[in-house]
């Protein structure tokens, strides 16, 4: 499209309607460092003025917080090893190597995204219950990777296939075999690719809820979304902790967008309108 | 002649087919065991009588339909479906309209497009956990933020607790799960109009077509395809919400945000009535599937229309 005739105005705007977006982000922030006698009343402060770190000091002193945080980093970390030991091959073999049944195997990865987490929680906590890793971190992972496996195949192979085939093709002329090829000359081309299926995989299990509620109800291993979510039961009107509570939650979230953002919006396009 | 990948008669590919095999098989086993056994199972458990000693192990018996029936009669489970439609309905409406203002919006080049498209792109991140804390906050009654506007711009009587009165509780939520969509669906759409040859606008401003007219008969029937598949995952994705209205309102006040996904907590978390639950669960799974069939046929037609370039 040709450049608008005032571009500057355009930013102006955009900026507004960005902050007006994002004043519930703010307003966590700003709630977050405003002393705790200030928080209610009818008459809200827009700023944090004076400005306080108490809140934060408050939240970070339960064990239970600092304990949840660690559960979520361990599982996340999970989520993203299983899902690309797993996804990689799978999609390469599905993008590259022509067998019977592949075209049924991309169908049900489609499929496989479909149902609400809640309605495979409820035989997951029958079944890993029996199977002895209910309330266990491989539990909570293997439930999460459920969510981000079927996502990282459809992501990573249309960019698989967008590798050149010349150049395996070379490698395989040259001795190679499929996973020297897959290891020299595919995976290095693919970074772009691991680094979004990485960094969603991350996120999808740092945010996961649901599994994290029904599957663990041990404190030693629940996420720490399901910790905020009790926070909210329990300390219902203890806002400045909360806010607090939650804007530590966010900091990995927005770090790993801040290092991945390219990657991740190109990942998410791909992933959703073609495949 | 080169060796092919594809190619299928040649000895080294058929080596090369097994390792493909051998490749998919890890992947494959697990979500076989983790996602694909445990749907089955529930299905299995929808029709038996299983109560909280399933749990160990113990007697299980065949009731047939009885769960799907005792579901069906169940006022509540019907409370919980139109409570879903509404929030579904309501939720798409909103997210895609706002989402494809805002597409039109940036896909006009301007400084700082990208960093301020990143930045709207945070809300859809978020923990949905955290949303939902966010938005409990924001529209608490007293000292909410959004009420505090509200009183800013018009009578007092436009606050209130609107995730503590009944009637309003559901619009709450909606509110909260439409700031989260938005962003998704003005990212999809944006590439959908970026698909558009710009040419075609340049010739229609030269023939004296107004910007109106410019998107009412070049933007939108050629963002048609586009729109349809967002509506879809949309759709899907707005269906199995759970989280940011568990934290919100745990489905109340007295029900008045319990959709099916919540009902079907209820149901087997709560009361342990895992036969019922486990039905319950197999009919949530008919929106989602009749969605996913509309997308998959949408993506066949596509890749055909593109084999044929």
């Amino acid at each position: 499209m040709k450049p608008a005739r005032r571009p500057w105005l355009l930013t102006a705007t955009a900026t507004l309607i960005t902050a007006a977006f994002l004043l519930p982000v703010y307003w966590m922030l700003n709630t977050s460092l405003t002393e705790p006698d200030r928080i209610l009343g009818e008459s809200p402060r827009w700023i944090p003025a004076p400005l306080t770190t108490e809140n934060y000091s408050a939240a970070l002193d339960d064990d239970a917080l600092v304990q949840a945080l660690f559960n979520s980093l361990v599982i996340s970390c999970g989520v993203v090893a299983l899902t690309l030991l797993f996804g990689v091959p799978l999609s390469y073999a599905l993008a590259r190597v022509r067998m019977r049944g592949s075209g049924t195997m991309v169908l049900a990865l489609l499929v496989a995204q479909l149902p609400p987490s809640i309605v495979l929680a409820a035989p997951l906590f029958i079944l890993e219950r029996r199977a002895g890793i209910d309330d266990t971190y491989l539990g909570l992972i293997a439930a999460d990777t459920t969510l981000t496996l079927p996502f990282a195949v459809i992501v990573l192979r249309p960019v698989l296939r967008g590798v050149p085939r010349e150049l395996e093709e070379a490698a395989l002329v040259d001795g190679c075999g499929l996973v020297g090829v897959l290891l020299r000359i595919v995976l290095p081309l693919m970074v772009p690719g691991l680094v979004a299926v990485a960094g969603l995989s991350f996120l999808i299990g740092w945010g996961e809820f649901v599994f994290g509620l029904t599957l663990a109800k041990e404190p030693g291993v629940q996420p720490v979304t399901v910790l905020l979510n009790s926070f909210v039961g329990q300390h219902g009107t203890a806002w400045g902790a909360l806010m607090a509570t939650a804007a530590v939650v966010c900091v990995p979230v927005v770090c790993v967008f801040a290092i991945f953002q390219r990657f991740i919006v190109g990942g998410l396009t791909a992933g959703s309108i073609k495949s | 002649m080169r060796p092919r990948l594809t190619s299928a008669s040649r000895s080294p590919s058929a080596r090369l087919r097994r390792t493909g095999y051998l490749f998919t098989l890890p992947g494959l086993a697990f979500l076989a065991l983790f996602l694909a056994y445990p749907l089955l199972y529930n299905a299995w458990t929808s029709v038996h009588d299983v109560g909280l000693s399933g749990l160990l192990g113990g007697a299980t018996r065949f009731n047939g339909l009885a769960n799907y029936r005792a579901t069906v009669a169940d006022p509540d489970f019907w409370h919980a479906a139109r409570l879903s439609v509404v929030f579904t309905v309501g939720s798409l409406l909103f997210q895609f309209t706002i989402g494809f203002a805002l597409a039109l919006f940036f896909a006009r080049p301007f400084p700082l497009n990208g960093l301020l498209r990143s930045l709207l792109l945070v809300a859809w991140l978020l923990p949905p956990v955290v949303s939902g804390t966010l938005f409990r906050w924001m529209l608490d009654g007293e000292s909410g933020a959004y009420n505090a506007l509200l009183r800013a711009v018009g009578p007092d009587t436009l606050a209130r607790d609107w995730l503590i009165d009944p009637g309003t509780a559901l619009a709450g939520v909606v509110f909260a799960n439409v700031w989260v969509g938005v962003p998704f669906n003005m990212l999809l759409l944006l590439v959908g109009l970026h698909t558009i040859d710009p040419e075609l606008h340049e010739a229609a401003a030269i023939d004296g077509a107004s910007a109106w007219q410019r998107l009412r008969w070049i933007t939108l029937p050629l963002m048609r395809p586009v729109s349809v598949t967002v509506l879809l995952l949309g759709l899907v994705y707005t269906f199995k919400v759970f989280d940011i209205i568990f934290v919100m309102t745990g489905g109340g006040p007295v029900d008045a945000t319990s959709v099916l996904s919540l009902y079907v907590y209820e149901v087997f978390f709560r009361f342990f009535r895992f036969g019922e639950g486990a039905a319950a669960g197999v009919l949530l799974l008919v929106v989602p599937l009749l969605a996913g069939i509309g997308y998959v046929r949408r993506l066949r037609r596509e890749e055909r229309e593109e084999g044929a370039v």
